[in-house]
Parts: structure tokens; sequence; C-alpha cells
């Protein structure tokens, strides 16, 4: 059987976590006591600004009370179920510093045991992947068989850093035809259990965080990609049906570093301080060529590594789900306004099949 | 009002060059958690030298009051327009009193861009504003003219960072105005800021000074090329970028690729705007400045050494990154003939044809004056290479086949060399793209294509680089492409499908079709409807269900493939009664759909107007003719094949 992709355009859903304020952490916005929002309904958040409050609708908002139990069942579950489906699944997590990207995504810090009843989306992910996996190997031991690969890599300035082999240089994006976008040389380790799956996790996390002392590398800045590819074989007569999968979880740089490169709106592009460097002409002219004419171009400048290689995550035929976190403290008004735009945009983020169809209205 | 003595003038200097040193180089270093560490240092000796220069040094018969009481204008007024003569009023500015200005002027300047490094805009903004008001009170000279022009364009980003547009635009438009008629009027190469602080020996030559000067300049073109894209004013902004382009060539301040990859961009502008001979210009400058960045390293050369790796990546690249966009516009430049040439049907109109040569004449003088009123790129050393370069392909738009075939080749040769570097293994998307591209060109040559033989040739090319990627290609990953491709190769049958027709017609007609003919009538015929049906599959849900909403990007398209589906079921051949019922069953089946959609969805309906109402013609006449031939073959009973409908 053929899988067939879905036309399915709200593929991206959004999921809003509010995280409690917090205490003697050393963040900045330790002792803020006031909160800039409240969440008015399981899918809408109203932000007090000035003059009116702000109201943001999304599939979910969770409150500061939520526990990463019910994170996970709303914003996972179904994502995971659709893996052993045959299909791509994205989590990406979004965020401030210090909003609870880490604390969703993973848990608490230092968390070897995870058994533990606050742990994150991901080892619960992996715990119910191979619930399923074992279920299903249980129904049909003759017939059905799984593969699970992990690789696990850091994008920080335009590279690609491998955070399963630290000793290797950075790797490039290539693209195949039977398998889409893949890192090259990106080691993936084989694993069996939820168990194996965290610890090359946890492994990959702690090369992260040396990474970011001893190669001055700053973990906010970089964004980190944990995929799980998975195999199923299932034969049936004779008839050997493999499909294959890809579960990515993403860590995005905190989105108060994202300022140079976003969300910046009629900033002018300084020049660089290399005198024969004005790099962002390029962009410029890029902005100023049409795409709405019909007329066909081609721009020279290439996606961000990020992008292209989560190109099916946004706008393909995966299905995707943003954790946007936010704090509530009113210190932190301007960067949860940023998130919840941020969020709000995403959910624009559409499956454009523009199709080549030339012949508009020439009825032969 | 004491004199600097020659050993504190010596300290101011030590002192500035050392604030340069720790802005400049030692701020790279500065650690995470203290980031502007050697910025705070700079900033404490920048005030140290203001202090020293205000104490000292006051000029003569000058109140000394910075400008801001004698002032009649408010203090805090950001736009800066051209409301007075800059060149006419005020100190000279070799005076001394002009030379103190400029020198606290400079310092002022210094602080604030120090300021707005560090994140304290308002501060920033103080300081240089501080720095204009020393500056009104002079003349330009060649003394001062560039800082002039660098306090303005420091404004200008500070605005535009705040979302004041049009005030950076007054800062910067102003800058331009001031520079225009200062080398209109003098030209001399004029004294760079850092050298207020430099000791005697220490001075630039001229040639350094007017490379400093012109760069500020290019910085201001720069920014207003950002300001008018961010007004939303395209066209200024393109000249703009444009102007920038060729001063960096004549200045010889670039970097090869970065330049041509930048003239390759703004191409692709000039092409959505229909202008070729603009386009042209800046891919040949693109293809003869990539030239300047050397030869690509061999492969053995890119083993021995990553640098070589690296260099031949990006040469390699970027190379074919400029050959994508000449394809673009060989494209661009057949269909736009295309378009112009055809009739209602689609095909050749040759009384528009001959009025179009008529024409040509004027047009290629038009084209030469053109040229010659056009911004165009090149130094002296490049110019002649460019233009030999514009000479291999024309920019008027083609008007019979031959003409249309030299475009196309031209076009061809740049899909060879794109597709070289851009190959299936390792860029599957963009392999596909250039792929795309090639057939397109095919399609387009067609058009002018008179022998239908051959024409159909051409498409026959088209299909055989689509239909094995299309088969091969994982629809999980690339479903976009995959939908282009199945609906491309579906109309390419399509189109055969017709010429074959039409070929077979002027031989004999329909009803004594000979029947390898209707053989492979039929086999064009049904490969077509198989690519729209798969194009149709590709929207089902992973049980196979149709979806009852179409979304809005697949409306139209997934409409058309049923309304073509449908059509094509009608016009196969066969002179089997079962089979022709069965076949006007699936007809009528695809019409019903899209009256049926269209009656569910309403808004659906403008987007398919023609095939709807041709749609419910059908749907009202195919039962009639489904009924006509169950009444025959009931008659018949024997199952014997009938001779004909």
């Amino acid at each position: 059987t053929q899988l067939v992709a879905s036309g399915d355009s709200n593929s991206i859903k959004v999921f809003v976590r509010v995280r409690p304020l917090t205490q003697g952490t050393g963040l900045t916005t330790d002792g803020d006591q006031s909160l800039c929002l409240t969440v008015t309904s399981p899918n809408t958040i109203r932000l007090l600004s000035k003059p009116e409050p702000r109201t943001f609708t999304y599939d979910h908002v969770a409150d500061m009370d939520t526990s990463q139990d019910s994170v996970f069942s709303s914003v996972a579950k179904n994502i995971v179920e659709s893996c052993m489906n045959g299909y791509n699944g994205t989590i990406f997590a979004y965020g401030q510093t210090g909003s609870g990207k880490t604390f969703t995504m993973l848990g608490p810090s230092e968390l070897d045991n995870f058994t533990d009843e606050l742990r994150g989306v991901i080892p619960r992910s992996f715990e119910y992947l191979f619930f399923l996996i074992n279920r299903e190997v249980e129904r049909s031991p003759e017939s059905k068989s799984f593969l699970c690969k992990c690789s696990f890599i850091e994008i920080y300035n335009e590279q690609i850093y491998d955070l399963l082999d630290t000793a290797s240089a950075s790797l490039f994006l290539r693209e195949n035809i039977k398998k889409g976008v893949f890192v090259e040389g990106a080691v993936e380790k084989f694993v069996n259990s939820a168990a194996e799956a965290y610890q090359v996790l946890s492994m990959g996390w702690r090369n992260r965080r040396v990474a970011s002392t001893s190669m001055n590398r700053e973990s906010s800045r970089s964004h980190a990609v944990f995929t799980m590819t998975l195999e199923s074989k299932e034969s049936i007569n004779e008839v050997v049906n493999i499909r294959m999968s890809q579960l990515n979880l993403v860590d995005l740089a905190g989105s108060e570093r994202q300022k140079d490169t976003h969300t910046e709106g009629s900033r002018l592009k300084e020049a660089s301080s290399i005198n024969r460097s004005l790099m962002c002409l390029g962009q410029v002219i890029m902005a100023l060529v049409d795409v709405s004419n019909g007329k066909n171009r081609h721009i020279c400048y290439r996606d961000s590594k990020l992008t292209f290689l989560l190109r099916d995550s946004l706008g393909g035929n995966a299905k995707t789900y943003i954790i946007a976190n936010v704090h509530p403290g009113s210190k932190c008004f301007g960067e949860t306004l940023s998130t919840l735009q941020f969020a709000q945009r995403a959910k624009l983020i559409k499956n454009k099949a523009v199709i080549n169809e030339d012949t508009q209205g020439n009825v032969r | 009002m004491a004199s600097l003595s020659s050993d504190e003038w010596r300290t101011i200097c030590d002192k500035f060059t050392n604030a340069q040193n720790l802005t400049e180089v030692e701020s790279r270093n500065d650690p995470e958690n203290d980031p502007f560490r050697s910025k705070y240092k700079a900033r404490e000796l920048l005030r140290e030298i203001y202090c020293s220069l205000k104490s000292f040094e006051a000029g003569e018969g000058e109140e000394d009051s910075g400008g801001e009481s004698g002032d009649q204008r408010p203090t805090e007024q950001p736009v800066d327009g051209q409301r007075e003569d800059v060149f006419g009023q005020g100190f000279s500015g070799d005076s001394p009193a002009g030379l103190r200005a400029a020198k606290l002027g400079a310092v002022e300047y210094y602080l604030g861009v120090n300021h707005v490094d560090t994140e304290e805009l308002s501060a920033g903004r103080e300081h240089l504003m501080n720095c204009m008001k020393q500056l009104e009170r002079c003349r330009v000279s060649c003394e001062n003219v560039s800082l002039f022009i660098h306090v303005r364009n420091q404004l200008g980003i500070l605005w535009a960072g705040r979302d004041e547009t049009e005030t950076a635009q007054g800062f910067l438009e102003t800058a331009e105005s001031i520079y225009q008629r200062y080398m209109k009027e003098d030209g001399s190469p004029p004294t760079d800021m850092t050298e207020y602080f430099t000791t005697e020996e220490n001075l630039l030559t001229h040639q350094e000074r007017t490379k400093r000067f012109e760069l500020a300049y290019t910085h201001t073109m720069y920014y207003l090329a950002q300001v008018y894209q961010n007004l939303g004013e395209t066209e200024r902004a393109a000249i703009y970028c444009h102007s920038t382009l060729q001063r960096q060539l004549q200045l010889n301040q670039f970097n090869p690729m970065e330049w041509a990859l930048n003239a390759a961009t703004l191409s692709q502008y000039y092409i959505t705007k229909g202008r070729y001979m603009e386009g042209r210009h800046c891919l040949s400058a693109a293809t003869v400045i990539s030239g300047l960045a050397g030869e690509v390293p061999s492969e053995a050369a890119a083993q021995e050494s990553e640098t070589e790796s690296e260099r031949r990546e990006q040469l390699r690249q970027k190379r074919a990154e400029i050959a994508r966009c000449w394809i673009k516009y060989c494209l661009n430049l057949l269909r736009d003939a295309k378009k112009l040439l055809e009739d209602n049907i689609g095909e050749l109109d040759t009384d528009r044809q001959e009025e179009l040569k008529r024409e040509r004449r004027r047009e290629e003088e038009e084209e030469e004056k053109g040229r010659k009123s056009a911004l165009l790129f090149g130094s002296e050393d490049t110019f002649d290479s460019i233009a030999s370069l514009e000479e291999k392909v024309h920019c008027l738009f083609p008007l019979d086949f031959t003409e249309a075939r030299a475009v196309f080749l031209v076009g061809q040769n740049y899909v060879t060399q794109a597709k070289e570097y851009f190959q299936m293994d390792g860029y599957v998307t963009d392999h596909i793209e250039i792929l795309q591209d090639h057939s397109s060109l095919f399609r387009a040559l067609a058009f002018f294509e008179e022998d239908l033989e051959r024409r159909c040739k051409m498409h026959k090319r088209r299909v055989d680089m689509l239909e094995p990627i299309c088969s091969d290609l994982n629809s999980q990953y690339y479903l976009l492409i995959h939908r282009q491709l199945m609906f491309e190769l579906a109309e390419t049958y399509s189109e055969m499908m017709d010429l074959k027709l039409t070929l077979a017609n002027r031989q004999a007609d329909t009803q004594s079709l000979d029947n390898h003919t209707i053989k492979k009538f039929n086999h064009l015929c049904s490969a077509s409807a198989k690519y729209f049906q798969m194009f149709l599959d590709s929207l089902c849900s992973p049980e196979g269900k149709f979806p009852e909403h179409l979304e809005e990007e697949v409306l139209r398209p997934a409409l058309v493939a049923r309304f073509r589906v449908a059509r094509l079921h009608s016009r196969l051949i066969s002179s089997i009664p079962s089979v022709q019922l069965e076949n006007l069953n699936k007809s009528l089946e695809n019409y019903k759909y899209v009256v049926q959609y269209c009656e569910a969805h309403p808004e659906a309906a403008p987007a398919v107007e023609t095939e709807l109402e041709l749609s419910k013609e059908m749907a009202g006449l195919l039962p009639l003719k489904i009924n006509r031939l169950k009444a025959r073959m009931a008659a018949n009973n024997s199952g014997m094949p009938l001779l004909t409908d």
C-alpha cells in the first residue's frame, strides 16, 4: 500500500504554555510578581497590553498549573501515533530563554531518572513510541518489525554540528529523491527502547553544553534538532512493505536572540565592517522581486539551514506542533507579545501547493 | 582660553587611537556576560577627549554655548530637510572655529555611535544630534564634508530602527544631496574624521581619503535602497540598489561573487517587470564579475586542502545560481513573446507577427537609445566583456521560430551548466526545478514551431525528462513538487494528443482513422488521464478518501483536473460499446462532480467559470448519449461490436 500524502493544511498546530513565576533561579525575571497575561479559556490568552488588552487564540493554551502529562497528551500523543502510521512529525519548542522550553521538552535539568513525574514531552514520546511498537510486534510477531535510529544535531551560525560526534567538522545538508533532506555524515544510533533513546538524547544534550563553553557556542543562540527515524517492515504473503517516518524534536534558539534575523521590521541592515561587503543588499533586492505577477524567477539566496532541514514540517505534509512557551511576568511583556505574535504567524504557514497550471481558461 | 600644547594634543591623539582600537578590535573578544566592556572603556576615553577639547582651545569670538542658545530652531527637531543652505552659511570649514566645531562634532559622532552600539539609543541619538548642531555652525567644505555624510548615515539607521522611516529618509537624502553638491563644487579629497585626531605625520594619502569618502557615500546609497524598499517604493529602491552596485564596481570596493549574486538577483527584479534590456545587462555583468573570483579549484586540489574544497564548492554553487537566473531570463523572454503573439486559441497569430516585425526596426533603435540612458555597469576593464556577453542573446521579443530557437539554445546551455552543480543526488529540489524550467523552455519554443510533427517531438522530450523522476520521487517528502510534475505530465500528454489528432485530421476525418493512429491517440489520452487522476489521488486522506472541502491552494487545480479527466474519457476512441459506455459514465461522473461541488460550495464557482459552464452542459447532454448507446446495445443484444458511434 502506497502512502498517500494528505492535503490537510491545518498541519501546523500551536500550543501555548504559560510557565509559573520564577523564584530564586537567578533569572532577571525573579521576584516579578505582577502578571502581564491571563489564560481565559483552553484556547485563548489575554495579554494585558495598553490601551486595551488583546486576546490571542490558539489550538490550545495551557496555564501555569498544567501537568507535563497533559502537555504530552495534547501535543505529542497524536504525532507519535501518526509516526507509527508512516507520517513525519515535528514538535518545535519556541520562546524566550527562561520561559520553560527545556522544562517542557525534557523536564527538570539533570534528570537521569526518566520515570520522574516532571519528565517532559521528549521522554514521554519515547516511552509512548516504544509502547506502540511493542504492542504492534506482540500482535503480529511474525510479520512486523521495527527499526529505530536517532541523530542529534545543532545548528549554530548556519553551521551544522553533530552532537553525537563532537569530533566531527561541520556537516552539510543534502537531499535524496527517496529519503528527502538529511544531514550528510551525521551519526545515527540504533535504539531498542525508550531508555536507550533517552541515553542518546542526554549524551547529545551534555555535548551541547560542553560545546557552548569550550567552543564558544551559545546554546541560547543555537537550534538543536533530535531526529528519530522509524522504519517499519511488514511482510504479508511474501510481499514486504517498508515505511519510513521521522519524528523531529526541535529546541529553537531563544526567541530574544532572533531579533537580528527575524521580527525586525523596518530596521536597516548596516554595512559590514569589512569594507567590501554590503552583504544584505541581496536581501533588499530579493524583497523587490515580485512573486505575484506569475513571472518565473530565481532567487540566489538559499534558505536558512533550519528551514531547509524542516521544510517538510513547515508547510509540507507532516504533522507539526509548535509549543510556544511564555513567561507570565510583566517584565517579559515585550518578549511574550512577540512570542505570541510569532505563534500566530506560524498558524498561517500553509501547505502552498501551487500547481504550475499554465492553461488557465484555455479549454480545448 | 588656553591652547593645547603639543604634548597635550599627542595625549588626545593617543586616546583616540586607543578608543578606536577598543571599539573595533578588542570589543570582538569581550566575554558573553560583559559584552560591551571594551565599548564602555572606549566611551570613557571619548568623554575625556571631549572635555579636553572643550576646556582648551575655545574658539575666538565665539559664545561657547554649544550652539544651543543661539539657535533659533527647536533643539529636538529630528527631521533633516534641506531648509538651509549648508554650503552658504556659518564658519568656513578651515577656520579655527570651523575646525573646532568639526572636532567636537566628531567626538559627539563617535560617542553617538558608541551609545547606539551598546543599545542606549536615546543617548546615542542625542550625541548624534549634538554633532549635527556643531556642524550647523560650519559651511560644508573638504575639512568636514565627510562628517556631514557620516552623521546622517548613522541617524538614518537610528530612525529607521525606530520605525520612523520618513525621518531616516530625510537624513539620508540630505546626505545624498550634500555629497552631490560637494563633488560638483569642490571635489577635492576630503579630510577623514579619524584625521582630526591624528598627528601630522599620520595623515592619510589623497587616495585613501577619496576611498573612505566614496565608501561613506556608497553606504548612503545602500541605506536609501533599504529605506525606499521599506516605504514600498520598489522602483526607486531598485535604482539605488543598482547605483550601489555600480559604485562598488567603479571604486573597486566589492567581493566578486557577492557582487555577482546581487547583480543576478537584481536581474530577476527587472525580469519580473518585463525589462529585459536591464535584466540582460545585470546578468552579463554578473557573469563577467563572477569570473573575477578566479578559476574553480580542481577536484584534486579540493581533496588536498579544506580551503580549496570550500572555495570550489562556493564558486561552483554561485556560478550555477547565476546560470539559473539566466535560464529564467530566456524562459520569460520566450513566454512573454508567446503571450504577445498568440491568438485566442493559443496559436500563432500571423497578422500580429507581421505587424510586430514591422515595428521591430523602431524597437531596435529604441533599444540603442535606452542603453544610452540606462544605468550601466562596468569599470573600464570590464565594460567591453559585459557588452560582448550581452550580444550573445537578444533582449527584444523573438518573433519567429529562428529567433525563438536562439533564445532557447542560450537557455538550454545554462540548463546544462546549472545541472552540473545541482545534481539530482544531493540537490533534489534544485535539480527538479531546473528540469521544470527546461521543460518550460521546450514548451515555449514549441509554440513557435510550425511543423506539428516536430512540435510533438518537443513535448515528447518534456515527458522523457519528467516522467522517470515523477515515478521515483517520494511524495512523502516532496509532495508539492510531485503534484506539479503530475500536473505538468498530464497537460503535456494532453497537448501531444491534440497535436496527433490535428495531424490525423489533416489526412483523414476521425471516422476513418487507422488503427495505429487510434492506438497512439488512446495511449496519449489515457496517459494524460492517468496523471490527472494521480494528482487527484494525492489529495486523498491516508484512508483514500477524497476531501469534502478542497483547500484554497488546490481548489482550482483539483476541479480543473476533474474536468479534464471527464473530457479525456469522452474522447477515448473505442468500437466496443461496453467500453464506450464505461468511458462515458466515467466522464459523466467527473462532470457531475464539478457541478455538484460548485453547488455545495458556491464560493468555488468563480475559480472555474469556463469549466463549470461546460461541465453543466455536458452533465445535461451525456445522459442522452449514454441512453442512446444503451438502447442500441439492447437492440443489438448480441454484444456484437457496433461499427461507429
